[in-house]
């Protein structure tokens, strides 16, 4: 291992990146587009450096991981003695998630150049921002126990929140940023305590290596690590946005394009995905957690999509559709992992999962990049307002129905492979639990509603008459800076997919103890895919769905008004539109239940606690008040007073008699 | 090399010559200024000093022993440990920033560096003296510079806040000198037969003589005098119900009196506790765990709570400050040398960023003129370094990682696990409350659109006395959250001398 | 000789006189004559006791009385000019300011 013993640099030239430009000033950046060079020059150095290890780790990779660490923090002595490390841990998936990561991020920088252009001093701190996100993200990657995951996964949601609320004078926009952050915070809290389980039944070690290596060795027995891994993943569902805690990513659509390309489809929201592949050790040992995640990412897979049926602003229907995909990787982690623990030879659910998170990585970045060209041309998020722009936007329309073929899984594009895994993989949990068949019917109406909704975004956008004549007469095609990033990713969202037959699994698969790899070649993946009935149930789903797309957006022969006209159509369509009340019962929450609260406990504080302290004080200053009557000021009635008490005292003396 | 000299008597030695100086340069005020900014400076670098002399085997280290009033047992007994020299460098540090920060204060100058100094003297007195008389003394030494810089800098309803914040931890004190007392008087006999005082002494105050015995004291009598003992130092912390004197108190304070009321004043008591109660009586405090985990949890729950109703940002940072102790005690309660050095760093945390906090209070009551939320409002671009400043210390203050919040928290709700399992479901809720009130006070008041309902034309924004203080303080927020073990390693050797645990439970 | 009830009855005469005065009047200089009167009935008492018992401590504490005295109207004078200084008046029905 040569390049892996830098690895630790990778994150650090982001850091630096994020320094220079986020406190050297304004003014030396004012003729620098913000500090953008500083940016992509760290950036792109990451990515060669990423590129290098991965390639390394996954060529000369012998299944044991790379691992250097350094001791954070070291408690001693008492009963209670534990080490905190900071280091790197590569293995196959670490080296996946650094091509993915440094990949998208370094082609989103560059884009940024020509996106955020116009946006004047606001630059410098976009560039700082997004500098630092990279830089921890590719931390979070390489993190090499749980703590220092969660350290970095804390500080990927600053920066989310950060750059939300980049327009931070639009109130949608600084709303939607605190609702981010809240949101995932309710996620971070279930992660903390399933560290503190893990940390505990662990005797104080949370290195994966360790952990991984002694999963027997946890002391509290299975229904804590059950507890405990549930609570890891209640983590990843807030990070990656899974249903009930999904209701944040839509509206954190309010940051700028490539923030949404870069953090809330590629690379941030897949950190839930990647938690769960990471701690797949532990995660086999408990079943009924992968039970819960495989039926979480299914049905978060079909909720998100029927909300992105009838959505009109084209990031809000990306935005679902990211949620839903992702959806399909927990399915297909779930399933593989439950599936696991009774037969553990199968691996198909693990590499379907880590397999379509690249995939998705690639061509959902590149379909985000696209809806920002199109936003930088027209000025305008409402698909109603667009069409007809393929004439204007030659290349943007071209790259995107790659990453909409792409997505809709029509083979061979990329998302056709891991899509079709991801369905074997639940398909294949039917023969342990008949839940299955309930997810696996989900991942099918999925992948049709998929190809719907893809493509009606596709044919709106740019098929048909404009109907917004004067965005139509101003539209251009963007820049070479855009477009260039836009035809590499549309390179890899058309192939990434063609890994699965050049061994995407044989490799992944083992870093993980106990799998066992099947080897084979290209031709048997390939017959072995196209042999089975179920490769065909997909595409008919994906090419039902374009179908339907075309008739009613293309063809106009179905009209889409009939869906809405009726009383039904109209009550399903509005509730699509308001999420389903998510984003009412979220706000009821937080205003009416938490804030209701809080007034409550005010009025407690002022009224009770004070109004009790206050009453005694009062009390006593009105005894006070009636007891002072008796200080006259004239000097002989003090006297008369004196006289009269030395009398009494005398005569007192006198009664009781022995003294005088 | 520094063992002939007698560090920790210069150390408050210093700022009383200084608080003299200051009280004498009526004359020339601006004078004034310059000593007491010299005079905290020398404590802050012989504190600086300690840090880097300390070793860490734990122990008291650099101590000094008196005798002052023999026939009573009273000693001027001074000494460090990781406890205490954590909490006197985040005094000398406060105080030379506070002093710093106050750069433009124009009323009675003179008079209130004067009583900053006075402030230093009494609370580096607290946390470094060993015997009982001279703790007190020191204890009652603080309350009179913070009343009267409340009573005279304050605000609106001065009167009535400083009068709250005097009786109540006057009260307190009164309290914690009767279990003193009592520890002097039952604890003489005892003394006395292992042969540690003489036989015909009365008695004596040294704290460590008497932690040494009072492990043989009744439990009844053990009960009380910890109770006592408690009581004065909750009340100082604070905790809920005794705690509605400190909003009030913090409303009202100059900003330089807040910064050292939060920073380092609410310490004392949880420091009393660590250094008095738990190690002299633990038996008392097994029996106590359970009240002092219940007092914790409603601390923290109840102060965030209260923070999410506040329209005052200065108000809201005081409630937030409660929660805050509230994790400081939590952490005591679990009664392991990881909740109570999480515990202790949980402290230092807290000091450092409640300054950085009260600090934007008090630029926002200077430049905006309010610090009513509602009448804020899209400043973010109007004061960019303020803002940067306010979200640093919000984001540090909910314990984000990288900052020194979090790892305090996160040992704190860990050791929580420990001890009482899933019922820290109850308090680590307030990681998300936390984060609630601060986002939803920054969203508020320097994000969205520009507020119409004050002069914005002439917001000014951070000048270099602001500035300087909070770089350095936001500089070891970061530097201290990246790099802990320095602070811990100097805490957790001396957390078995606190609490001797074995052969307790 | 003469019976040491008869200086005991005299001094006791005096002081109720005096007390009466100091209870009653409202001129503060007939007061301050009152006070000086309950003092000699003390001094009477004083020196009567001292020759009764043939020890001269008694006439030395009388001795010191009457310095102490005449010191203390001294200053009662002055504060009485005072007041009618800065008041125009010495009745004390008028001089209250001690009150609540």
């Amino acid at each position: 291992m040569t390049f892996a013993e830098y690895a630790w640099l990778i994150p650090i030239f982001p850091l630096i990146a994020f320094v220079v430009v986020g406190f050297l000033g304004n003014r030396l950046f004012k003729n620098w587009e913000g500090g953008a060079p500083i940016a992509i020059g760290m950036t792109a150095i990451s990515l060669v450096l990423s590129l290098a290890v991965a390639f390394e780790a996954l060529t000369t990779g012998t299944g044991t991981p790379f691992i250097q660490s350094l001791e954070w923090i070291v408690v001693q002595g008492g009963e209670f003695a534990f080490t905190f490390n900071m280091g790197i841990y590569i293995d196959n998936l670490t080296a996946l998630m650094l091509i993915v990561v440094s990949f998208v991020a370094t082609l989103v920088v560059i884009y940024s150049l020509g996106y955020m252009h116009e946006e004047g001093e606001k630059k410098r701190r976009y560039y700082a921002v997004i500098s630092l996100f990279i830089s921890v993200m590719l931390g979070l990657v390489l993190a090499s126990n749980f703590l220092q995951m969660f350290i970095f996964w804390e500080l990927v949601g600053l920066c989310s929140y950060l750059l939300i609320g980049f327009w931070n004078t639009r109130p949608s926009a600084a709303s939607a940023a605190k609702k981010a952050f809240l949101v995932t915070r309710i996620g971070d809290i279930m992660f903390m305590i399933g560290l503190f389980v893990l940390f505990v039944g662990f005797q104080g070690n949370l290195d994966f290596a360790y952990i991984f290596d002694n999963v027997d060795a946890f002391v509290g027995g299975n229904e804590l690590l059950t507890f405990g891994t549930l609570m890891l993943f209640g983590g990843a569902v807030g990070k990656s946005a899974q249903f009930p805690l999904h209701d944040w990513l839509p509206d954190a659509m309010e940051g700028p394009t490539t923030v949404s390309a870069l953090i809330h489809a590629a690379t941030m929201v897949k950190a839930g995905v990647y938690l769960v592949a990471r701690s797949y050790p532990v995660m086999v040992e408990t079943p009924d957690t992968m039970l819960v995640i495989a039926f979480i990412g299914g049905f978060t897979a079909i909720f998100a999509a029927t909300m992105a049926l009838n959505n009109t602003n084209i990031k809000r229907v990306l935005a679902y559709s990211t949620i839903s995909q992702l959806g399909y990787m927990f399915l297909a982690l779930g399933a593989g992992g439950y599936i696991f623990a009774q037969q553990p030879e199968f691996n198909v659910g693990y590499a379907a999962g880590t397999f379509h998170l690249m995939n998705h990585a690639f061509f959902k970045a590149l379909l985000f990049l696209s809806a920002g060209a199109v936003i930088h041309a027209v000025h305008t998020e409402d698909m109603r307002l667009m069409g007809g722009l393929s004439k204007k936007l030659k290349i943007t329309s071209l790259v995107m129905l790659i990453g909409c073929l792409s997505i809709a899984g029509i083979p061979p594009f990329s998302g056709f492979w891991s899509k079709d895994l991801v369905l074997e993989a639940a398909f294949a949990g039917i023969e342990y639990n008949s839940l299955f068949i309930l997810l696996y019917a989900f991942g099918l109406i999925t992948a049709f509603m998929t190809a719907f909704y893809m493509f009606r975004l596709w044919f709106l956008t740019f098929s048909g008459e404009p109907r917004d004549k004067h965005a139509y007469e101003h539209a251009h095609e963007a820049p070479a800076v855009m477009w260039v990033p836009l035809a590499l990713l549309a390179i890899l969202a058309f192939g990434s997919g063609f890994a699965f037959l050049f061994g995407f699994e044989s490799t992944l698969v083992p870093g993980l103890m106990d799998f066992h790899p099947h080897e084979a070649g290209p031709i048997d993946l390939l017959t072995a895919v196209f042999t089975n009935v179920l490769t065909y149930a997909s595409i008919a789903a994906a090419v039902l769905g374009i179908g339907l797309a075309y008739m009613m957006y293309k063809k106009r022969a179905i009209d889409p008004a009939r869906f809405t006209s009726g009383s039904v159509g109209k009550t399903l369509s509005n509730v699509l539109l308001a999420r389903y009340g998510f984003t009412k019962g979220y706000d009821w929450i937080g205003l009416k239940v938490v804030y209701g609260t809080a007034k409550v406990v005010d009025f407690i504080d002022r009224r009770l606690i004070d109004g009790l302290i206050n009453g005694i004080s009062a009390g006593l200053i009105r005894s006070g008040n009636f007891l002072r009557r008796a200080q006259t000021g004239f000097v002989q009635s003090y006297a008369a007073v004196i006289v009269v008490g030395v009398s009494l005292i005398v005569i007192l003396l006198f009664l009781v008699g022995g003294v005088i | 090399m520094f063992e002939n000299i007698p560090i920790l008597s210069l150390l408050i030695l210093f700022p009383l010559v200084g608080a003299i100086a200051a009280f004498m340069m009526g004359r020339s005020p601006k004078a004034a200024k310059y000593a007491a900014l010299a005079f905290s400076a020398i404590p802050l670098a012989l504190s600086t000093l300690l840090l880097t002399e300390f070793s860490l085997t734990g122990g008291f280290q650099f101590v000094e022993k008196y005798q002052w009033i023999s026939f009573l047992g009273i000693s001027f007994h001074l000494g460090v440990d990781g406890v205490s020299i954590t909490m006197v460098f985040l005094s000398t540090l406060l105080v030379f920033l506070a002093i710093l920060f106050s750069w433009d204060v124009e009323e009675r100058l003179h008079q209130y560096m004067g009583l900053m100094l006075v402030l230093e003297v009494g609370v580096l007195g607290v946390f470094l003296s060993l015997d009982y008389f001279v703790f007190y003394i020191f204890w009652e030494v603080v309350l009179i510079p913070m009343y009267f810089l409340i009573a005279i800098w304050g605000g609106v309803n001065r009167a009535y806040a400083s009068i709250k914040f005097f009786i109540y931890t006057h009260v307190a004190s009164l309290a914690m000198l009767l279990g003193i007392f009592a520890l002097f008087f039952t604890t003489a006999p005892l003394l006395q037969a292992d042969g540690l005082i003489p036989a015909d002494a009365i008695g004596t105050f040294d704290m460590l003589l008497i932690a040494d015995v009072a492990g043989g004291l009744g439990e009844m009598l053990q009960i009380a005098i910890f109770g006592a003992l408690f009581f004065g130092f909750i009340v100082k912390m604070p905790v809920v119900p005794f705690h509605t004197w400190l909003p009030d108190a913090h409303v009202q304070a100059p900003t330089a009196g807040s910064v050292l009321l939060a920073g380092l004043l609410l310490k004392m008591g949880s420091y009393g506790i660590i250094r008095i109660c738990l190690p002299t009586l633990p038996e008392a405090a097994v029996d106590f765990q359970l009240i002092m985990a219940v007092i914790g949890v409603v601390a923290i729950i109840y102060g965030a709570l209260a923070c999410l109703a506040q329209s005052d940002l200065k108000k809201m940072v005081a409630y937030s400050s409660i929660s805050h102790m509230g994790i400081v005690m939590l952490g005591i309660a679990t009664l392991t040398q990881l909740g109570i050095a999480a515990a202790v760093f949980q402290m230092f945390a807290h000091g450092l960023i409640t300054a950085v906090l009260f600090m934007v209070c008090g630029m926002f009551q200077h430049k905006a003129g309010t610090r009513e939320i509602p009448m804020l409002g899209g400043l973010a671009p109007k004061v960019p370094i303020l803002s940067t400043v306010m979200m640093m210390g919000f984001m540090a203050s909910l314990g984000l990682p990288g900052m020194v919040g979090f790892l305090a928290e996160f040992m704190v709700f860990t050791s929580t696990y420990d001890a009482w399992g899933v019922w820290v479901l109850v308090p680590i809720a307030t990681v998300a409350l936390t984060a609630a009130y601060y986002l939803w006070a920054m969203q508020r008041s320097i994000f969205g659109e520009l507020t119409t309902k004050i002069d914005t034309k002439h917001l000014h924004d951070a000048y270099w006395f602001e500035t300087v203080p909070l770089a350095v303080l936001l500089g070891l927020i970061i530097l201290f959250g990246v790099w802990p073990a320095f602070m811990l390693d100097l805490i957790t050797p001396s957390i078995p001398m606190v609490w001797p645990l074995s052969g307790v439970i | 000789m003469i019976p040491i009830e008869y200086f005991l009855a005299l001094s006791g005469i005096l002081f109720v006189i005096g007390a009466l005065g100091v209870l009653t009047k409202r001129n503060a200089i007939v007061v301050l004559m009152s006070v000086e009167l309950m003092l000699n009935a003390a001094n009477i008492n004083f020196v009567a006791f001292s020759s009764y018992y043939g020890n001269l401590n008694g006439a030395v504490f009388a001795l010191i009385a009457i310095a102490i005295a005449a010191a203390e109207v001294a200053v009662g004078l002055a504060i009485i000019m005072n007041l009618y200084k800065t008041r125009d008046t010495i009745s004390l029905d008028e001089i209250n300011l001690l009150r609540w």
